[in-house]
């Protein structure tokens, strides 16, 4: 709800002085508040302050809520803006609207989620999929075939969350076909894994290994394990996200591994491939912005890349 | 003691125990645990460490939920709780870990601070006289603004061991160390030894979450029902003029119930912090949510001056059950939104059943029941039957689309089928439509049964539903027995209503 009043202020200020922002870009988030979010907004600001030009950053009102973000991002339209970066809280639901934008030259960037039924300028993301058999394989790697372990999913109505779900599965179960796959649904909310993880741990003696759709899910699996006088390495963990808790915990040997996105550089890209395309220049349709295997051999590397101390 | 002595005793138990507001939430917490014991494997869903860990997840939400209790009961609302415990987490945890406050002190903070608002709230309602719904609703979003800002919305490192003692702390953990060290003498060392054997087996989810959630509704229960606050609040929610011309301060007393409410949830924002790996500004979404529906499945009106206190407990405990069983149980993403519904729905149902004292009402209710039942034996096949017609459909339908020259978007193109995949929809439905078939009978038996309410139709549908649960057993499909069977007790049951019905009064009577 904040959010929206954020919103407001700044479609408010925005329609007094509209000239102003004329030369601006528009920016919609997913959300203001999840922590590898908010790297990928910082990437997204410092892009934008790099360029010189005006990053008009709004949010939908709660992660995932589609009408909201559809409200917004026509609010900017009718502001003028050159070009949009947006990240679809869902895939299908914002197409007309992108269309609409690309009709009427504005360029549309879609940053972490595709756009599913329209076109768009650019696509930056890392392949969420890829990664995530990647997470599978690297994961199948710490357990013998035949043991039992967990997958803690995303939200299973958005792209992201069936991606990553359906690359782990493929890669795991190709290389570990006799093992059974526990699963515990979540909407990315680390207090669901917590209590699912809980649940199966305490009721099963058998599982080796917690697989995590995204970090708060891992800190979710790790309280899960403390609360139930567990140790680092009793049962396995394994992330994703790369987000610096759930590195932090690799150091003390709760995570195994961790498949990271480059959070920081999908906001980068994402709207310096916007500021491109606002002044007339080419982009790239698709920017792949990688991705890190972090393990505790890695971790080191990893932090002096994203620049934890 | 003559079998009818046994009979009669057994109706007037019944009948006590359907007085209670509670009984509704308890009967399906019953049906559901029986149902998940029977389609899990594993460890047993009954087992002692597994009902504490429900208990222990239940506490932060719980702790929430009793303090709304309060709020309804005197008529009103808090929409703000959710967002009350998440600011308070969020603040406890930051002056914790970056004003270097000592945690004890951190805590007396955060539960100030949840007096503050529901003391704001309070005044709000109670002396200006804006609704309590606008209020709370105001405050839902003002709170978890606040939370972000105060905060940055950033998690914080994790919390001091102090924390534990409202969550993960086990009060055996320390005796159960000292006798691993050999630490232990006298009568202790037995007492240790005791401990230690029995650790995985029961020990090890006896944990301070469920000992504060227990005592808490304890206490909330004795404040309620012996204290002239309680009396209040049941009066003033029940009729707000008449227990003001009856002297009762009522302003103060609707002040108090918000004001209870916002610190139950900052008590819950402790109990939470006691279990999770942080402390951020986002905990508590859509508690409010939560938090109401326990109240109200626990038997506690809408409307205030009906209910009680362990009804919502039972509440908590269902819907937490809801979630660890079907966890368990392994049921899919979204089958699991769809029936936590329904159960609420049934809990709710059977409590409305339960205030109108019909025996045709329960009767016909106790018929819908087994209908219901078989609707969800019969989702194993039918649903299998109607994705493979549909998905069976969409192929011809794109074939066609294809021959008649169209261009097939991408997700178009994902209906097309294989040869192996086309065999393999035409192998399920002819393996289920017949058993399909069979199960929507039944249904459409059970609807019949349970219109007519007829005694020798209920008898023959009983028999029937547990023809067709065998039936299922030896068409591979066993783990939707368990229901039907239920669907038959519940049937048989039906039948018998009336006359307990009429047994129960003539004992009144007597």
């Amino acid at each position: 709800m904040n959010m929206k009043k954020l919103i407001g202020l700044v479609a408010a200020g925005a329609m007094m002085s509209g000239s102003v922002y004329a030369d601006a870009i528009g920016y919609v988030t997913k959300s203001g508040t999840n922590a590898g979010w908010m790297m990928i907004n910082q990437g997204a600001a410092d892009a934008a302050s790099e360029a010189g030009v005006d990053l008009i950053t709004v949010g939908p009102s709660f992660q995932g809520d589609l009408s909201s973000q559809l409200e917004v991002f026509e609010n900017l339209l009718a502001q003028g803006v050159k070009a949009i970066g947006i990240a679809p809280v869902d895939s299908s639901g914002i197409a007309p609207a992108v269309n609409d934008a690309m009709e009427a030259g504005v360029a549309v960037v879609a940053i972490d989620t595709g756009v599913n039924g329209a076109d768009v300028t650019s696509f930056v993301a890392t392949d969420n999929y890829a990664v995530a058999k990647v997470q599978g394989a690297v994961a199948a790697t710490l357990v013998n075939d035949g043991d039992a372990i967990i997958y803690v999913t995303g939200n299973q109505a958005q792209s992201t969350g069936q991606e990553r779900r359906n690359g782990f599965m493929e890669a795991f179960k190709t290389a570990r076909p006799n093992s059974e796959i526990l699963e515990v649904p979540t909407e990315w909310n680390s207090a669901q894994a917590q209590e699912g993880v809980e649940a199966i741990l305490n009721s099963r003696e058998d599982i080796k290994m917690v697989a995590n759709a995204w970090d708060g899910g891992t800190m979710g699996a790790k309280a899960a394990m403390e609360n139930l006088g567990l140790s680092a390495g009793d049962v396995k963990l394994v992330g994703f996200d790369g987000a610096t808790d759930a590195i932090e915990a690799m150091e003390e040997g709760w995570v195994h591994a961790d498949t990271a996105q480059m959070l920081y550089q999908m906001g980068y890209q994402g709207i310096k491939a916007a500021v491109e395309a606002a002044q007339g220049k080419d982009v790239a349709p698709r920017i792949d912005t990688g991705f890190f295997l972090v393990t505790p051999s890695t971790a080191g590397a990893y932090k002096d890349l994203i620049g934890i101390k | 003691m003559t079998a009818t002595n046994v009979q009669d005793k057994a109706i007037s138990h019944l009948v006590s125990f359907f007085r209670k507001e509670w009984s509704g939430a308890f009967l399906a917490i019953i049906i559901l645990a029986v149902a998940i014991e029977l389609v899990t494997d594993g460890k047993p869903f009954f087992h002692p460490t597994n009902l504490m860990t429900i208990l222990n997840n239940s506490a932060a939400i719980g702790v929430v939920a009793g303090g709304m209790t309060l709020v309804i009961l005197a008529a009103g609302i808090d929409l703000s709780v959710g967002s009350v415990m998440g600011m308070v987490a969020a603040v406890t945890g930051y002056i914790v870990s970056y004003w270097g406050l000592p945690p004890w002190m951190a805590i007396m903070c955060g539960l100030a601070l949840g007096a503050l608002i529901g003391g704001i709230h309070g005044t709000l309602v109670a002396y200006i006289g804006m609704p309590a719904f606008i209020v709370t609703l105001a405050g839902l979003s003002v709170w978890r603004g606040s939370a972000h800002l105060s905060t940055g919305a950033q998690a914080t490192p994790k919390l001091p061991d102090t924390f534990d003692l409202f969550g993960r702390y086990n009060p055996f953990s320390g005796l159960r160390a000292d006798f691993k060290a050999g630490e232990l003498s006298g009568f202790m060392e037995p007492i240790g030894a005791f401990i230690d054997a029995h650790w995985m087996g029961f020990f090890r989810t006896f944990q301070m979450s469920m000992i504060i959630f227990i005592v808490f509704f304890i206490l909330l229960a004795v404040v309620i029902s012996n204290m002239r606050i309680g009396r209040y609040i049941y009066a003033i929610g029940s009729n707000e003029q008449g227990s003001r011309q009856a002297g009762i301060n009522t302003k103060m007393y609707t002040m108090y119930t918000y004001l209870i409410c916002s610190m139950g949830a900052a008590l819950g924002a402790m109990l939470f912090l006691g279990r999770a790996p942080y402390a951020k500004s986002d905990y508590g979404q859509m508690w409010e949510l939560d938090a109401i529906a326990a109240v109200v499945i626990g038997g506690t009106s809408l409307f205030g001056g009906r209910g009680t206190v362990i009804g919502t407990f039972m509440g908590v405990i269902l819907l937490k059950l809801i979630n660890n069983g079907l966890t368990l149980a392994q049921l899919e993403t979204f089958w699991q939104m769809v029936v936590t519904g329904l159960i609420i729905l049934v809990a709710v149902g059977i409590d409305i059943v339960r205030q109108s004292k019909s025996a045709e009402k329960v009767q016909r209710m106790l018929g819908v029941v087994a209908v219901v039942l078989a609707l969800f034996a019969a989702l194993t096949p039918v649903s299998a039957l109607v994705s493979s017609v549909i998905n069976l459909h969409e192929h011809n339908s794109m074939v066609a689309m294809q021959l008649a020259g169209e261009k097939l978007a991408a997700y178009q193109n994902a209906r097309l089928l294989d040869e192996t995949a086309l065999a393999a929809l035409g192998a399920t439905i002819s393996d289920t439509w017949l058993m399909s078939l069979a199960m929507l009978a039944l249904v459409a038996g059970g609807g019949f049964a349970a219109w007519r309410m007829d005694r020798s139709i209920a008898h023959v549908v009983s028999v029937l539903y547990f023809v067709v649960a065998i039936g299922l057993v030896f068409s591979g499909m066993a783990a939707a027995a368990p229901l039907l069977i239920l669907g038959s007790f519940a049937m048989l049951g039906s039948s018998f209503v009336p006359y307990m019905f009429a047994r129960a009064r003539e004992l009144n009577e007597a």
